[in-house]
């Protein structure tokens, strides 16, 4: 019964694929210097709107954390390094858990995971932590000075854990806005 | 007609590559050329790499499709070469931005294009199999990339339909158009999403038993050399830092 099924599998398809064009359409603003470290704030944010209505189809362990791999397997493809794999799997087993512990028809368990599994967004702070110095010189090859200066001046490794305090706090609002939204529409039109 | 992305039907291509190739070499220009990885001596070899999009391109005699490629970045790279030293202040800004977001831009884009376009599903499941990846991650991400260019195409549509009404925007209203816009991309990728389920689910999947696969799938001649390409890109950084810098 805990086995997921392939209708399961291609739910987290499907699901993965609606959240991470999702994701690409906000990431497009981080050419913009202050968008970039914004990303952990809105993605949660819009991205709880998806999520939720997601929660409502999980039924089993395993599809959340399959998820956060996939997520950070993308990441990889677009180009963001390999950080995200790592972030993606273990929040996403842990989001899981959370769930778990609500039977996953818990709403209020729905939206604590939905801020544990946002916080898989650090990963791609990381590299611009762990190997700043390259990552410096590669920002200034691809974007310009000005670009790379300012983004090294956002993020360092003390507003790191703010930025994951700020992902999860972000999830937590995103999952009760995106719930609010799953009451009005989804609800409603009967896909839930 | 347009060309379908990861087709259920194989067409006429140039120079076959087995899936498992192309996604190394996906995954080599993403490492190296997108994000930029490996320090200096990666970055002398980030235009051998760009050419492998290139070649195929030329290979399946898609003429338009390289002539743009090599414009893009034969052009950014011409430009940021010669042009960028005599140029300065917000000119010279410009010009990195350009150039290099095209650079480490257009090379990804395009191997993945031609690596969805070239492929099909069952070929996909078929490599990830001889991968020997677990079942649960080939489903999803073969629902993931077939499913891509369903969404975008969704999105539009649905941004053209407010257009229509006068939703855009501006105006202060950013939360509502947001819902406006979102809200029904999902619930159409939903609705199609559920089709696909029943579609998959009719042909097997998720089944118990083991399923067959008619795609012939091995490595040929030019596989080799591709690959050893890729290796030579993980090689160079990692020689680098033996040798010392």
């Amino acid at each position: 019964m805990n086995k997921l099924q392939g209708k399961d599998l291609i739910n987290v398809g499907i699901f993965t694929a609606i959240y991470f064009v999702v994701m690409m359409a906000i990431a497009m603003l981080g050419f913009i210097p202050i968008f970039l470290p914004l990303l952990i704030v809105l993605v949660p944010l819009i991205g709880g709107i998806v999520m939720m209505l997601y929660y409502s189809k999980v039924q089993k362990f395993g599809m959340v954390s399959l998820t956060g791999l996939i997520c950070g397997i993308l990441m990889l493809l677009t180009g963001m390094g390999y950080w995200s794999i790592i972030t993606g799997a273990v929040f996403g087993v842990l989001a899981d858990l959370v769930l778990k512990s609500g039977d996953y028809k818990s709403a209020k368990k729905g939206i604590i995971s939905h801020g544990v599994f946002s916080m898989w967004i650090i990963g791609n702070y990381i590299p611009i932590v762990a190997t700043r110095d390259s990552y410096y010189q590669q920002l200034i090859s691809g974007y310009g000075q000005e670009y790379a200066d300012s983004i090294m001046s956002y993020i360092s490794a003390y507003t790191l854990p703010l930025l994951l305090i700020a992902g999860f706090v972000c999830g937590v609002i995103g999952g009760v806005i995106g719930q609010k939204i799953f009451k009005k529409h989804f609800k409603r039109a009967g896909i839930a | 007609m347009r060309r379908e992305l990861l087709a259920s039907k194989k067409k006429e291509t140039g120079l076959s590559l087995d899936p498992r190739t192309k996604l190394a070499l996906l995954i080599t220009i993403a490492l190296f050329v997108l994000s930029g990885g490996g320090g200096a001596a990666s970055k002398q070899f980030a235009p051998i790499l760009a050419a492998v999009p290139l070649i195929l391109l030329l290979t399946e005699k898609s003429w338009k499709g390289s002539v743009i490629y090599f414009v893009l970045y034969g052009g950014s790279y011409i430009l940021q070469l010669w042009a960028l030293p005599h140029l300065s202040g917000l000119p010279n800004f410009l010009v990195v931005a350009i150039c290099g977001f095209f650079m480490r831009f257009v090379p990804g884009i395009m191997m993945g294009y031609i690596t969805v376009r070239t492929t099909t599903v069952s070929e996909f499941v078929a490599s990830m199999k001889k991968l020997h990846l677990p079942e649960q991650i080939i489903i999803p991400m073969s629902v993931i990339f077939r499913f891509f260019p369903t969404v975008v195409e969704e999105y539009n549509a649905i941004g053209d339909a407010m257009k229509m009404r006068g939703i855009r925007f501006g105006g202060g209203k950013a939360s509502a158009m947001l819902e406006y816009r979102l809200v029904p991309v999902i619930m159409c990728s939903v609705k199609i999403g559920e089709e696909l389920n029943a579609a998959a689910l009719t042909r097997g999947l998720g089944g118990p038993v083991k399923r067959t696969n008619i795609c012939e799938i091995g490595f040929h001649v030019q596989d080799v050399f591709f690959l050893l390409l890729c290796v030579v890109a993980f090689a160079i950084p990692i020689v680098t830092m033996i040798t010392g810098r």
